[in-house]
């Protein structure tokens, strides 16, 4: 189309490469049948209709028109600033010779053309993807527990409250004067431990199943069972209460919200439209693995939190021997929302190695 | 497949409340643009020539561009996904063909990466603000319903008009009034149960009322979507024709229905027999019961998507016309469950690397059950085509942000 370009002649034309393709003029649907001829960058398009091939159809650089990616069984489009489109059926040969033309494919069709590219960008997709997993989420899910304004928090502990208060959990029946005394005495050691840590202590029973436990909810909403109320001592509530004061103080509740949130938007971006299915196994697997270390964490604020008292870690240690000898007699872990307390063998070794 | 986007979720998501059932239109994997017609023609005679849509892409080189499109995107921190979703859209469009001749894809990734940013701000906005206060959350249902009609006139018109065959680009007729005459009922009925569930809290019974006339309406809502989608696409001088009745709609949704319900009987026996067979093994652990009856319960929610993908895929497209071309899909249900079953066990299996091989097989089978049956030749059609009304560069409106709504 550009007046510098030399007017080619039909027998300069034919040692040029030559490729069949099709002629679309953007405002007629119509099939024009033609032959591209290929010299340097140059190209020009004439009709197979013998009668109308005098003259090219069209002439410009390769460079002037939107070109396509290369793709292994489909034609190569080259599209016209004016809506022309031209369907290169000889798509292999055609991208050979616009290659020792001098034009080579996209940066990123070239890569994705190599092995060695492939396995580099997968590996490195496996480890940045794994490093978000392991520590870039719990990171991000940490900040913003902090950052977030306490009435996020609140409300979202208020609403898994009501959920379990609805199918899990009723009101507690251990006698009123029991219960005080046991807040009274963990509001003194609180209150000596830890003041900065803002706390609500509330009481139920579980509706199915012994309930041995107490545990703590994003907003700093400890509950405690009656189960474990009625099978322990004072000394053992207060080693758990403090413990569960280790989750509000970390806002483990929160992070798990938070986490579970990241790496579901994580497992988005890989799986972006697989809608759902497999997005769910990553995020079962996420929540189970961080509550380990928040264990971790809430067992080494109760140790903190008994020895500021001046209280013995023993009766903790007691009471997660308890749940364990309990899991074992009955064959089974403690499924579902009461599980946060893993009380595996090793953590019992663990808090009697940190007393010794 | 191409309809399946990060973003077109999200937004989905933003403008319906949350991540509900899978619509399973997003299936129709042709573009609505294929469609068109103003003529409401008879059926064509069984004996009419019809055209095949084929369907060339490979597992093994869309693969590639997949990872080259992940890897780019992570490193990127996302900003390069609108690139990848054009580039995925070209993929697939430059290998789907009718008469021989490929579609292709226009879209400008800026516009897309634009419309991705207005997504994801939307659908920050509709799940915070409700958890900070009830008038915030309300602010935001208003304005959902006072733009979301506009933001899916803009994307469909991006998404025709982006898209091009034999040269001619597709186009989306209707304007700002059309839109929301037509799609502002259905949203502010979707919304109505929130709303109702936020402002009458202390009379539950009220929201109950409201939620459940929303589902009796649910199909009713969903064929208005549909007409307005696929009745407006225009190709060269022809406007398309959606000609399906509400009652279709209905009758699928009544038949799907039956089958859910007919599921939950199946999975109430299969735990029911499990919870016996338990009883006389106490060896076996108590979480036995519901792990097997959880497995059964997913691979029965997994056969329902490809049920509702089958059916709603009939009733759309046997509906769809364009002057005297008919579409016509032979998609089957339990074909397209076994194939679904299958890329989920392997996709599951190699812990997502397979799922560009399950992309292709699946728009592989759902483009390749789509027919085009005229009594004219598609060439002859093609030539009396008058010239597109649409500038071949896009509308700049449609170009300021790349919404692409798969609904």
């Amino acid at each position: 189309m550009s007046a510098k370009l030399p007017s080619p002649t039909r027998a300069e034309a034919s040692r040029a490469n030559s490729f069949s393709a099709t002629l679309f003029d953007g405002t007629n649907a119509t099939a024009h049948s033609v032959r591209v001829d290929l010299h340097g960058l140059e190209l020009t398009v004439w009709s197979t209709d013998a009668a109308s091939a005098q003259a090219p159809l069209r002439r410009g650089l390769v460079t002037d028109v939107l070109l396509s990616e290369p793709f292994a069984h489909a034609p190569r489009l080259l599209v016209w600033p004016d809506g022309a489109t031209l369907e290169v059926t000889e798509a292999e040969a055609f991208t050979r010779a616009v290659g020792t033309a001098g034009m080579p494919s996209a940066l990123v069709a070239r890569l994705q053309g190599r092995w060695p590219f492939l396995v580099v960008a997968l590996a490195m997709l496996l480890g940045l993807l794994g490093f978000a997993y392991m520590r870039g989420v719990p990171a991000a899910a940490r900040w913003a527990a902090f950052a977030l304004p306490a009435s996020v928090e609140q409300r979202v502990g208020a609403e898994v409250l009501a959920l379990l208060d609805g199918r899990e959990m009723e009101a507690s029946r251990v006698p009123a004067d029991r219960l005080a005394d046991i807040a009274a005495q963990f509001a003194r050691a609180a209150a000596q431990a830890a003041p900065q840590v803002a706390y609500r202590l509330e009481f139920r029973r579980a509706v199915r199943g012994p309930g041995i436990n107490a545990f703590a909810l994003p907003g700093g909403t400890i509950v405690l069972l009656d189960g474990l109320v009625e099978r322990t001592d004072s000394a053992q509530i207060i080693g758990v209460l403090g413990h569960e004061l280790g989750h509000v103080f970390h806002k483990h509740g929160m992070r798990n919200v938070l986490q579970a949130a990241g790496i579901g938007a994580l497992a988005g971006l890989v799986w972006g439209d697989f809608a759902g299915v497999a997005t769910n196994v990553p995020l079962a697997l996420g929540v189970l693995q961080y509550s380990r270390d928040f264990e971790r964490e809430a067992d080494d604020f109760a140790i903190a939190f008994l020895h500021a008292n001046g209280l013995s870690v023993q009766p903790l240690i007691a009471f997660f021997g308890m749940v364990a000898e309990l899991e074992r007699k009955l064959g089974f872990s403690i499924p579902g929302f009461l599980s946060t307390h893993p009380s595996t063998p090793d953590r019992i070794e663990r808090l009697k190695q940190v007393t010794d | 497949m191409t309809n399946l986007a990060e973003d077109e979720d999200l937004l989905r998501e933003s403008l319906e409340g949350g991540r509900s059932e899978p619509t399973p239109d997003q299936t129709a994997v042709l573009p609505e643009a294929t469609t068109a017609v103003a003529v409401r023609a008879a059926a064509p005679a069984s004996s009419a020539p019809s055209y095949p849509l084929q369907f060339t892409g490979s597992g093994s080189e869309y693969f590639r561009i997949w990872i080259a499109n992940l890897f780019l995107t992570v490193v990127t921190l996302g900003i390069y996904s609108a690139w990848a979703k054009v580039r995925k859209t070209r993929y697939f469009w430059q290998n789907t063909r009718l008469d021989g001749h490929v579609f292709d894809y226009h879209g400008n990734p800026v516009a897309v990466l634009r419309g991705r940013v207005l997504a994801v701000v939307l659908f920050a906005a509709y799940t915070w603000t409700l958890e900070f206060s009830q008038a915030a959350g309300l602010v935001t249902i208003g304005l959902l319903c006072l733009i979301g009609p506009w933001l899916f006139w803009k994307a469909q018109q991006f998404k025709s008009r982006n898209t091009s065959h034999r040269g001619l680009r597709f186009d989306f007729a209707g304007d700002c009034k059309d839109a929301y005459a037509a799609l502002l009922p259905p949203l502010l009925i979707w919304f109505s149960g929130s709303v109702a569930g936020l402002l009458l809290a202390d009379e539950p019974w009220i929201t109950v009322i409201v939620v459940l006339a929303t589902f009796l309406l649910f199909p009713w809502m969903h064929h208005r979507l549909k007409r307005y989608q696929h009745g407006r696409v225009c190709y060269g001088d022809q406007r398309a024709g959606f000609v399906a009745a509400t009652e279709e709609f209905y009758w699928t949704y009544t038949k799907g229905l039956g089958v859910v319900v007919g599921m939950f009987i199946l999975v109430f026996v299969v735990v029911s027999v499990l919870a016996v067979f338990a009883r006389l093994h106490p060896q076996l652990p108590r979480e036995f019961t519901w792990i097997v009856g959880l497995v059964v319960g997913g691979m029965l929610y997994l056969g329902l998507w490809p049920y509702f993908a089958a059916r709603l895929q009939r009733v759309v497209w046997d509906n769809t016309q364009l002057g005297a071309l008919h579409f016509r899909t032979t998609l089957a249900a339990t074909t397209l469950f076994g194939l679904v079953a299958a890329c989920v066990f392997w996709t599951v299996l190699t812990l997502g690397l397979y799922w560009p091989f399950a992309a292709i097989r699946l728009a592989r089978y759902r483009v390749q059950c789509m027919h085009i049956v005229t009594g004219l030749p598609l060439d002859r059609i093609a030539y009396s085509l008058a010239p597109t009304a649409t500038p071949a560069a896009g509308d700049s409106a449609a170009e300021l942000f790349g919404l692409d709504v798969g609904l």
